[in-house]
């Protein structure tokens, strides 16, 4: 054996091995991006707020805007009405020079020529009336279609008016939407540049600083959605309640009753009392039961102070048709 | 807030246990890797030499003359080593006794030592893989139980158990199982594969080390027979 086989050494074996863990550690975080595609909500309070506002506030927007947007279609051109003019003056003209030259000879003369004249007086007066009627009717069409097309043109510019001022709105409620949207946006980017950072800075304190963001991203949030989040919880309380009311099958549509509930800042129940029966106790059982059932509010607890405070103690008003 | 459930994010946010668990497992894989290269790659140049060996053997070289070219004892290795080892008790007895008996009984017994000898090297610290393979699972699952245990404590100190304040805890926790394996997967396959493969290659030293003895016995007994004559 002219050449040795030397024992094997330790140097590549460990570099092979570091580079075995690194390619795996790539693995996974190289893969984390294409699952972040399903955002975790960060609470089920919240989701259910987002889809209140969506539910109830949208449609009546688009109910309130879109009536008015079909009614200038509707009015259309009423035709100008024209009088028409009544017979012509030449064919009574015409009717007593022909009595005139069938009339007799010198005597008659003067007659005639006085009958004549006067007829052509007559005549001519007549024709003059005729002529002033005519004018008078042609002069008063002309004024009624002038007032028509005055009219028309004032309704049109009073639609138009209205179109642009319409479409004005929509769009000032457009640049709304999209000066909200662009601001989300930039928050988002913040919010993501900060998570950066912070997780870049200190791993160590990393939870804190999670927590810390993540808290001050949902106090924002609970701002911007103070004003819904009033009237989504009342939305969000009346369905609960409708889903768990059992309506009595001896209930007609004229029975209605108003509940007062009491509650805890954390949504707890503490009373639910009937300030108006609606005669039928098993219909105020019912309704005393469904609110019950209903009963913790746990929404109530994302809700700001001041909008808190309202919810305290409020009034339902079932009717079997719907609550109110 | 989605890169909370990335895998870094819940390694670095476990519990200090946990965390050591991570780090044990971690230095158990890696040993483990340099352990399955280094052997791989030992195991296929032992077999080269076995196969240069045993080519230059069988090519009818005097074996005096090969014993001279081999290097010194420590530094032998494989069959070279059974080879050299069994010679050597050969020449050293051939002078002494003139019992054929009692030379290839030395000669043997020399094999023997060396062989075993090789069977210790071929198999060096595969052992260990072997330990990680069965060890590293259980360690995981350590891991796992103490982080779950941790997380269902904090879960007593909220109000509201819903899934996504579980869910944190019960993934980091989990990660500990998956190192664990991920540890583990490798080393099972591996032991099995170079066992397999130390053994197939020390069988053929034995044969090596018994047509060798065939050899030195054919000789003594020629000359034992012209002894006698």
């Amino acid at each position: 054996m002219a050449k040795r086989e030397r024992r094997v050494g330790y140097g590549w074996p460990v570099l092979l091995a570091i580079g075995v863990h690194i390619v795996a550690l790539m693995l996974t975080i190289i893969k984390w991006p294409e699952s972040e595609s399903d955002p975790t909500s960060s609470s089920v309070v919240q989701a259910t707020l987002v889809r209140a506002e969506t539910a109830t506030d949208q449609p009546q927007q688009t109910e309130d805007s879109t009536p008015p947007a079909s009614q200038p279609e509707e009015e259309d051109a009423p035709e100008p009405e024209e009088s028409a003019p009544s017979e012509s003056p030449e064919e009574l003209a015409s009717d007593s020079d022909a009595e005139v030259t069938d009339s007799a000879l010198e005597e008659a003369k003067a007659e005639a020529q006085r009958l004549q004249e006067e007829a052509q007086r007559a005549a001519e007066q007549r024709a003059e009336a005729e002529a002033e009627l005519k004018r008078q009717a042609e002069a008063e069409a002309e004024r009624k279609r002038q007032a028509e097309a005055e009219a028309e043109r004032k309704r049109q510019a009073e639609a138009e008016a209205e179109r642009k001022r319409q479409a004005e709105a929509e769009a000032e409620r457009k640049r709304q939407a999209e000066a909200e949207a662009e601001r989300k946006r930039q928050a988002e980017a913040e919010r993501k540049r900060q998570q950066e950072l912070a997780e870049r800075a200190a791993q160590a304190n990393n939870s804190s600083l999670d927590s810390m963001i993540s808290d001050e991203e949902q106090s924002i949030a609970n701002a911007r959605q103070a004003s819904e989040a009033a009237n989504g919880f009342k939305n969000l309380v009346r369905r609960y309640v409708e889903q768990s009311w059992n309506v009595p099958s001896s209930a007609s549509s004229e029975l209605r009753a108003i509940v007062r509930i009491q509650l805890l800042p954390t949504g707890e129940l503490v009373s639910a009392t009937i300030t108006q029966s609606s005669g039928n106790s098993t219909f105020d059982h019912s309704v005393i039961n469904a609110v019950e059932k209903a009963a913790p509010f746990r929404e109530m607890r994302e809700l700001d102070a001041s909008v808190k405070g309202q919810f305290r103690e409020f009034n339902l008003d079932f009717n079997p048709e719907d609550i109110r | 807030m989605n890169d909370s459930m990335s895998i870094p994010h819940l390694i670095m946010n476990a519990s200090l246990i946990v965390q050591l668990v991570m780090l044990l497992l971690l230095a158990a894989s890696i040993a483990s890797w340099i352990i399955i290269f280094q052997r791989s790659i030992a195991l296929r140049r032992a077999e080269k030499a076995y196969r240069d060996f045993e080519d230059h053997f069988w090519s009818g070289v005097d074996l005096n003359e090969l014993y001279r070219d081999l290097p010194a004892e420590q530094e032998s290795r494989g069959a070279e080593h059974v080879f050299r080892s069994g010679f050597r008790e050969f020449n050293r007895l051939m002078p002494k006794t003139h019992s054929t008996d009692a030379v290839l009984e030395g000669v043997q017994r020399g094999q023997r030592v060396a062989l075993s000898r090789e069977e210790d090297r071929l198999q060096l610290h595969l052992t260990f893989l072997a330990t990680v393979a069965s060890a590293s699972p259980y360690i995981g699952l350590f891991g796992t139980v103490w982080g779950i245990m941790g997380s269902f404590q904090s879960l007593s100190m909220a109000q509201q158990a819903t899934l996504s304040t579980v869910a944190p805890w019960i993934a980091e926790a989990l990660v500990a199982t998956a190192m664990g394996l991920f540890a583990a997967i490798p080393a099972v396959i591996f032991y099995n594969r170079l066992s397999a493969h130390a053994g197939r290659l020390l069988g053929k030293y034995e044969n090596f080390a018994e047509e060798f003895h065939a050899i030195l016995h054919r000789n003594l007994q020629g000359r034992s027979e012209r002894e006698a004559s």
